[in-house]
């Protein structure tokens, strides 16, 4: 894909993800009712359960990514993978500020060892490794063989880490009183947090092949000047 | 394939009779282990708590602790004297590499967890006696998962320039399900339940280091190749 | 140095390019922002009708919704906004 076209895609996506997101801002803020029991600190849900989703796409992505590079060696798969991370940590950042904000109110405190909390905050701890381990090597090409394993060993430990926090959370069960999150959620709730879900996999999409068309650029430019010099 | 298991075994040999001779890792490990038993004790405030219904966790953290001192020092010996390219050099196989330094982690943190375990026994008033060998087993199966994973880590921390110090960001995310099964079946045991609840933890405890072992065999060639 | 990345803008310089990103990303940070204040404003008088039998009104939830969208244009703008910076910084090497 050329970068040209790769900048179209991105703007293209990021636009659409955009109005997207004014779109769901409207549902949640005009159209969608409030829930019964938490009231109206329950509408982060429909932003926080999609950047959630977003941030587990972008460790199964790169993980992908990575385990091709490792294989065929392209460096474009790299870059993937580490746009791909890049957009994770973002996402995951967002799901754990938007938790304690909904949980302080919803629930009396502002964190919950939440399955889904606490899954996305080991998420972020690994997108973190990975960076550091890309960064902490003198040659960057060791650096991006270790990144990679990181994704890989990351991506396969979240299903475990995912049963066994539920299995722990059943155990210590949380005064949780009502959960609109299961599978009894109303007809408009669910579609606004489909929506979201959308918009959220768009945006991080459009915005994902844009950082990548800027890497691509920016390992050319590298290239020249090392040729050039 | 009797070489392959040859070239593993002479690994493993190799590492843990400089292991007994030198005793670094061995005497750091146990003397943990110890000193951790002493410290924990000052930090449970008896009058409001158990000492047994902690005592599992403290176990598993102790374990967490310890083997990543000794785990982090896997390469060490192969980073400092240049000898990292005469293993690569060698005719085994990468993967073997890694199940013979994982096998000698393992004997080392299995060693440090029974003597833990016995420790921890004392000084707690633990009453393990009829469930010893589901325990032993529990602290076998958890171990291997974490000498898996850490080794592969420790491979990949000794290549960078923060060395051991990033061994315990990449890992600890990773042990999460290890350690929520691992204590979680030693607290029953401990408690005298039968072996029969927590056989699905302890399955799911030898899936996790089954995994571990295969992605370490699997990307451990990546990690030191050249 | 021949640098062709597909069909080149013929009349937009790269700086120019950066300031219409620019301008437009801060109104719709602006436009977000205007539309989660308002219906705050709105969503408290139409919950006051169904919260009626309160004595105290309790606006703190209300705060944190606000917080929680806000962060996202925060988040996920401040994503786009650094990207865009690389790539000015980019451009402007690659002018040199």
């Amino acid at each position: 894909m050329s970068t040209a076209g790769t900048r179209r895609a991105a703007i293209a996506l990021t636009l659409a993800g955009l109005l997207g997101l004014v779109a769901l801002y409207w549902m949640v803020f005009f159209w969608v009712p409030t829930e019964v029991n938490q009231g109206v600190v329950q509408r982060i849900f429909y932003v926080h359960v999609p950047a959630a989703w977003t941030s587990f796409l972008a460790i199964g992505f790169a993980a992908l990514a990575s385990g091709m590079y490792l294989w065929l060696r392209d460096e474009r798969l790299d870059r993937a993978a580490m746009c791909a991370i890049e957009g994770g940590l973002v996402f995951a950042t967002l799901v754990l500020t938007t938790g304690p904000l909904w949980g302080k109110i919803a629930w009396g405190t502002y964190w919950t060892w939440e399955p889904r909390l606490t899954l996305t905050l080991l998420l972020w701890f690994i997108f973190l490794g990975y960076f550091m381990v890309r960064n902490a090597t003198e040659d960057p090409e060791k650096g991006k063989r270790f990144a990679a394993v990181v994704a890989i060993v990351g991506a396969l430990d979240i299903p475990f880490i995912h049963l066994s926090v539920i299995w722990f959370r059943s155990l210590h069960p949380e005064p949780v009183v009502a959960r609109p999150d299961g599978p009894t959620l109303p007809g408009d709730m669910l579609i606004t947090l489909l929506f979201g879900v959308l918009v959220f996999t768009t945006l991080f999409f459009g915005l994902f092949l844009f950082r990548y068309a800027v890497e691509g650029l920016r390992s050319e430019s590298d290239l020249r000047a090392r040729s050039a010099a | 394939m009797t070489t392959y298991w040859k070239q593993v075994w002479v690994i493993i040999w190799k590492d843990l009779v400089l292991e007994i001779r030198s005793r670094e890792r061995i005497a750091s490990m146990a003397a943990f282990a110890v000193l951790a038993g002493v410290l924990f004790n000052f930090s449970i405030d008896t009058t409001t708590t158990r000492t047994q219904d902690v005592a599992a966790g403290l176990i598993w953290m102790t374990l967490v602790f310890g083997g990543l001192i000794g785990v982090g020092r896997t390469f060490q010996l192969e980073a400092e004297d240049g000898a990292f390219q005469g293993v690569l050099m060698s005719p085994a196989p990468k993967d073997a590499i890694f199940l013979a330094k994982t096998a000698a982690n393992f004997v080392l943190l299995y060693a440090m967890s029974l003597l833990v375990l016995g420790v921890f026994a004392v000084f707690f008033g633990l009453e393990v006696g009829s469930n010893f060998p589901w325990v032993a087993l529990v602290l076998g199966v958890g171990a291997l998962g974490f000498v898996a994973l850490g080794t592969l880590f420790a491979a990949v921390s000794t290549g960078t320039n923060m060395g051991e110090t990033l061994l315990p960001v990449l890992l600890f995310p990773l042990l999460v399900p290890m350690v929520i099964y691992g204590v979680g079946t030693t607290t029953r045991l401990i408690a005298g339940r039968p072996f029969d609840e927590v056989e699905a933890n302890v399955r799911m405890l030898g899936a996790f280091a089954l995994a571990a072992v295969a992605a370490g065999a699997v990307l451990f060639r990546y990690v030191v190749e050249d | 140095m021949n640098l062709t990345f597909g069909p080149a803008p013929r009349h937009d310089t790269p700086g120019k390019n950066m300031k219409k990103f620019q301008t437009r990303s801060l109104v719709l940070v602006a436009l977000g922002l205007a539309v989660v204040a308002a219906t705050g404003v709105a969503q408290e008088s139409a919950d006051a009708v169904q919260n009626a039998g309160l004595a105290r009104q309790n606006l703190r939830p209300y705060w944190h919704v606000f917080a929680a969208y806000s962060l996202v244009i925060l988040l996920i703008g401040g994503w786009a906004v650094s990207i865009a910076r690389r790539l000015k910084a980019l451009e402007d090497r690659l002018l040199d």
